[in-house]
């Protein structure tokens, strides 16, 4: 990934023509990318050169070993500068030239103070200067802008490379701030209460099954904050209820679905099950489970507690009446109470899809 | 007679807790935190149950099943994880454990399921007969083997009591069965996760992985 971010630019997805190598370097370098496409239309008109050193780039963009993505371009400088009329020689001691500051770009050499030069780079380079300068004679136009352009190079190159490096360590150590951001908004917080309620085994319990929950959801979920599935939501309101209750809530689940409105307030209704169950029922577990199909979405409540009479329970009792019946009603569901004294509870809510 | 256990966990600590929590029930023979360790220890001790960790950190409790299942047929894997991966705890059963419950299960409730398994039961925990149902939910069925490929309505019926919170015996006092024929009926369930060859499974956890 990494390695990938590292890559001086990258192939444009939408801006392509043959394989987005021009759209690319054109976002890369802020310039129209019709001006880039004209430059490689000439360059192909030298010998082929642009063509190659499309190729080149297509390479590299690819995640290609940068040496060969470097031959690439180096032999297409060579096609270039034949056609502009240098001699053989001439291109030979340019593409030394080039071939020795590749490397000493690619082997991390610094050209600054106290750096370390690769012997291979540093040779090549020497060989290419004294071939180049001994074809003085039959290219003396070439001598001077190739000395600058050189310098140039040599100027920039280094500091190019600092320049990627130090980018790719931003983004690692960016990333791990968030790593140990997640881990200080939850792990630590959690160890924290459970230090501060050690003689209280129940309430550790439940602060670490809430932790393992939310921990696993983010190494193995969607790693997104926020819930947008069923099973998640479900999951949620069951650990919060054992927060609050210090009753144990086992969620299972087939299927899953998307979280809108109406399965919102499914949730709730279910929410409020689970809490009923957690007060009433004397029972120190609960079953959830919900069931995703193409047409219907049910939710089970279940404890196997003291269950109630429910024609003996008062109509204005607001947790069943409103919370959980009236509540699916809006949301165009029904919900089923299956109860007796001593028979267990169970809440059925359907959702019609 | 007590049950020889083998315990299977990367984690050490999970390992003493399950040690001090069980240690008086069962008698725990060895304890392994590796792949490699677990196939070598079990081949040698030859346990009656094997409490397995779906995730290992050299591979899936599955690679232990396969490694030490073809020697030792009478071994029985009951898997265990806190991971809620479907696919993976999936696979540990058709790879061939006995059944799944979760890390969080009480201490009675695990020695309870220790034996089920010893004894050739299949141990479904809500979790996991939710799981099932839902990789058997998933593609409609065309061709195959239709037999091993699809659940019976009865099969199914106890499988959603089970992933409801039903306790064998409930289920079979509400369905008018013997406990032996809800037994018999998530034996079959779990064959048939474990012969079937259907596509579908497969299918079913790319899907999910992708969801």
């Amino acid at each position: 990934m990494n390695q990938m971010s590292a890559l001086l630019f990258e192939r444009s997805e939408h801006d392509r023509v043959v394989a987005g190598v021009c759209g690319g370097l054109a976002a890369r370098l802020g310039v129209d990318a019709t001006l880039i496409r004209l430059v490689f239309a000439l360059l192909a008109l030298a010998g082929g050169a642009g063509i190659l050193l499309y190729f080149a780039l297509w390479a590299y963009g690819e995640g290609w070993r940068t040496w060969a993505a470097a031959a690439l371009i180096a032999a297409a400088g060579a096609i270039l500068l034949l056609a502009l009329g240098l001699s053989t020689t001439a291109v030979v001691g340019a593409t030394l030239l080039v071939a020795g500051f590749a490397t000493v770009v690619i082997r991390g050499g610094s050209l600054r103070p106290g750096g370390s030069l690769p012997i291979l780079g540093v040779t090549l380079l020497l060989a290419g200067a004294v071939i180049f300068l001994g074809t003085n004679g039959k290219s003396g136009p070439f001598i001077v802008p190739g000395a600058v352009v050189g310098a140039l190079v040599l100027v920039i190159g280094p500091w190019i490379w600092q320049l990627t490096s130090e980018r790719t360590e931003r983004i690692r150590i960016q990333e791990r701030a968030e790593v140990a951001a997640r881990i200080h908004d939850s792990v630590l917080q959690t160890l924290a209460l459970v230090q501060r309620h050690a003689s209280d085994p129940q309430r550790v319990a439940s602060l670490a099954r809430r932790q393992e929950r939310e921990l696993r959801r983010w190494l193995y979920g969607s790693g997104v904050a926020e819930v947008a599935l069923l099973v998640d939501a479900l999951t949620d309101a069951a650990v919060d209820v054992e927060e609050l209750h210090g009753v144990r809530v086992e969620v299972a689940s087939a299927g899953d679905a998307a979280l809108d409105d109406a399965v919102g307030q499914l949730v709730l209704a279910a929410r409020e099950a689970m809490t009923n169950a957690a007060k009433f029922s004397g029972a120190d577990e609960v079953f959830v489970y919900a069931e995703s199909g193409q047409d219907l979405i049910a939710v089970f409540v279940r404890d196997a507690g003291v269950g109630f009479d429910r024609p003996a329970v008062p109509q204005d009792r607001h947790g069943i009446a409103e919370s959980i019946e009236g509540r699916m009603k809006r949301a165009g569901g029904t919900a089923t109470i299956v109860t007796a004294p001593g028979q267990g509870t169970e809440v059925e809510l359907r959702l019609p899809r | 007679m007590k049950r020889r256990v083998v315990l299977v966990d990367d984690h050490e600590l999970f390992r003493a807790g399950v040690r001090g929590e069980l240690g008086d029930s069962l008698e725990i023979v060895g304890e392994a935190g590796t792949v490699a360790e677990a196939i070598a220890l079990i081949r040698e001790l030859d346990p009656e149950v094997v409490l397995l960790d779906v995730h290992l950190a050299d591979g899936g409790g599955e690679g232990v099943i396969a490694g030490v299942a073809p020697e030792r047929p009478g071994v029985k894997f009951l898997a265990l994880s806190v991971s809620d991966a479907a696919e993976d705890v999936i696979s540990v059963i058709r790879a061939g454990a006995r059944g799944y419950v979760t890390k969080t299960i009480s201490s009675e409730e695990l020695a309870d399921a220790i034996e089920r398994v010893a004894e050739g039961d299949a141990v479904f925990s809500p979790r996991l007969a939710g799981f099932v149902l839902d990789a058997f939910a998933a593609g409609e069925r065309v061709g195959g083997d239709a037999e091993l490929d699809v659940l019976t309505s009865r099969e199914r019926e106890v499988l959603q009591l089970i992933a409801r919170g039903y306790r064998y015996k409930e289920i079979a006092a509400r369905l008018h069965l013997s406990v032996k024929t809800v037994e018999a009926h998530v034996s079959s369930v779990l064959r048939k996760l474990q012969l079937s060859s259907r596509h579908e499974l497969t299918r079913w956890a790319h899907e999910r992985r992708l969801v």
